[in-house]
């Protein structure tokens, strides 16, 4: 009995080490890829040390976001200021997110911007600089847009991607979406039912039982001049999947839906379909034929 | 940020032929006397559809007040400005004529008032508004050693912590998580750990208000929608190109009614500029759930009476 509780607590303690190492390795690659960044890019220069954010602290530096980097599973932000005389401060973050899904989803949070030639699906709008590159996403961002500021941040952005070494797979529930008339710049990748609800107003209710446990990718289509949207969903298993399609089929028939689950809401389709642990939502379809072949191409109709 | 800044420039030349030789613009008289009351109606979105709080047929005041001479060419706060709004507003609340007797009728020399305040580094509570209220809450007879305003260290802040009375101010902003940042929201720093509260869009905010150490303490509310955010981009959700001269105040003794007021306003500006609507995201649940859940006033437009008082152009509500 005392060799068991033995074995049991060595294992316990192994454990526990091979957690701390785990975190302790994302720190060290953080702080690591920060000193690769340099300090004087175009003219301007840090303003005094990094400072970093675990996922307790961050929330004193993000008021009001924290909590969407820690939907993605954040494990860590570095942050760092550039000035130059006459020009607005330039701010680095750096997000550890752990996993290439997760810096590619809080990446596709935001969409807007014009393509930029940098890190994996590079962005760029008044000021603002990002893109995911591995597990990493990286925001640079000018208080003010100058041409000055600009430079500073593409330079940057080049710095710090070709100091990450890796380079990551996208969400594999993305190669789920059926790819005629997809529109790629429309993709999202979440977990929350906050985050989604940034997108789609479904419920103020959690009524697709959402959570870190949950894949769910969003995506626009075109295809004949009509437009649809495909909410995909996947759970850990079919039960959940099952019930989550039960609920919102609930408060889609209160709103008026057919019991297929489909509504003409200012002349447009809404239609579901769950197979396995996957459930599939169709919003806002021009047509009932397109709602129904995207169903089908996710492989959650027959 | 174009169509915005143009507005905005749009607004400092109509500035020239309005702003009168105080710099004030409109004197505290003007909104006395121009003050007309309007109960609010049509705006609400499903989202904001409201909740019904306390006696049936009864209304929540609440006062905007504008004046678009409260800022500069430069966004800079003009004080004087800014102390005859909020005088005004006071005394339009309370139905006083003078806004000292006012002023009185919100603190007297017994209490110890606890003004929460925010500081968020792109969109504080302007520092003028923070003076301005402690000169007023002086003048009404409270002890200079009983005021202080505080935002993150007020459960360590001593005068809070024997707080009577508390004043709520702050601004207005669109947020990730919670959908604004609101008076009701402004008071999550009344807890030890404010993640607590974060559930569901910060759906139980309200519940704050209820604990023993803030219960019934508030006496005022000043939302400040000067230079309100509509939208917000980025880690730190905020770029300049969201930020808009509305140069009001929302006050009242109502936190709900003075959170769906703003909250409309704010609708209104993301429908004005994206020319679609663009409904807050995520919904600010807990403006409404506020008062339906834990009691703290009126959402619905209907039992909302605004009193409008100074500048009404473009007010959006």
């Amino acid at each position: 009995m005392k060799r068991f509780q033995v074995v049991i607590l060595l294992c316990a303690a192994a454990s526990c080490l091979a957690l701390f190492l785990c975190q302790e390795s994302h720190a060290q690659d953080l702080a690591s890829l920060g000193a690769a960044i340099p300090r004087r890019v175009a003219g301007f220069a840090s303003e005094g040390p990094d400072a970093t954010y675990d996922r307790k602290t961050i929330f004193d530096y993000i008021d009001g976001g924290a909590e969407v980097y820690l939907a993605y599973d954040m494990r860590g932000c570095l942050s760092r200021r550039y000035a130059a005389s006459g020009e607005p401060a330039v701010v680095l973050d750096l997000f550890d997110m752990g996993t290439p899904p997760e810096a590619f989803g809080v990446f596709t949070l935001d969409r807007d911007g014009e393509p930029l030639e940098v890190g994996e699906d590079g962005l760029s709008r008044e000021g603002w600089i990002r893109f995911w590159k591995g597990r990493f996403f990286v925001s640079i961002y000018a208080e003010r847009e100058t041409a000055g500021a600009r430079e500073a941040a593409l330079r940057l952005a080049r710095a710090i991607e070709a100091g990450i070494k890796e380079k990551g797979e996208r969400p594999k529930i993305l190669g789920r979406l059926p790819q005629r008339g997809l529109q790629k710049q429309s993709i999202r990748y979440l977990h929350s039912h906050i985050l989604l609800e940034t997108h789609v107003r479904l419920s103020d209710e959690n009524i697709l039982g959402l959570g870190p446990d949950t894949e769910v990718v969003l995506a626009s289509y075109v295809r004949e001049g009509k437009r649809a949207r495909l909410l995909l969903v996947s759970y850990p298993d079919a039960a959940r999947a099952a019930a989550a399609r039960k609920r919102y089929l609930s408060l889609r028939m209160a709103g008026g839906a057919s019991k297929q689950g489909i509504a003409a809401k200012g002349g447009k389709e809404w239609l579901s379909a769950q197979a396995g642990r996957f459930l599939a939502i169709v919003l806002d379809a021009d047509s009932r034929p397109l709602a129904e072949s995207l169903l089908k191409e996710a492989e959650t109709l027959p | 940020m174009e169509r915005n800044r143009q507005d905005r420039e749009g607004t400092r030349r109509k500035e020239v032929h309005t702003v009168g030789s105080r710099g004030s613009g409109i004197s505290r008289r003007d909104f006395l006397k121009t003050g007309a009351r309007i109960a609010v109606g049509g705006v609400a979105g499903l989202s904001l559809a409201g909740s019904s709080h306390g006696e049936a047929g009864r209304k929540s005041r609440v006062v905007l007040v504008r004046n678009r001479g409260v800022i500069d060419a430069q966004d800079r706060i003009r004080p004087a400005a800014l102390g005859e709004m909020l005088d005004g507003a006071v005394a339009a609340l309370l139905d006083e004529r003078d806004p000292a007797s006012a002023w009185k009728r919100i603190a007297s020399p017994g209490d110890v008032v606890g003004i929460k305040t925010n500081v968020w580094h792109y969109l504080p509570t302007p520092e003028p508004l923070n003076e301005i209220l402690k000169e007023r809450l002086i003048g009404a007879g409270v002890a200079r050693e009983n005021v202080s305003a505080d935002d993150r260290g007020v459960l360590a802040n001593p005068v809070f912590r024997r707080s009577t009375a508390l004043v709520n101010v702050r601004p207005m902003r669109t947020h990730y998580w919670a959908g604004l940042g609101s008076l009701i929201k402004n008071y999550i720093m009344f807890v030890p750990r404010p993640s607590d509260y974060h559930d569901n869009a910060c759906e139980p905010l309200g519940a704050i208000w209820n604990l023993p150490h803030v219960k019934g303490k508030t006496r005022l509310n000043v939302l400040v929608m000067i230079t309100p955010l509509f939208h917000g981009t980025g880690p730190h959700h905020y770029s300049p190109q969201y930020l808009w001269p509305y140069c009001g105040l929302i006050v009242s003794k109502d936190p709900v009614a003075a959170d769906a007021t703003g909250a409309r306003i704010i609708e209104a500006k993301r429908r004005a500029y994206f020319g679609e609507d663009r409904p807050i995201s995520p919904n600010p649940r807990h403006i409404v759930v506020a008062g339906s859940r834990y009691g703290l006033g009126r959402s619905r437009p209907e039992e909302i009476e605004i009193v409008r008082l100074g500048w009404n152009e473009d007010s959006l509500v």
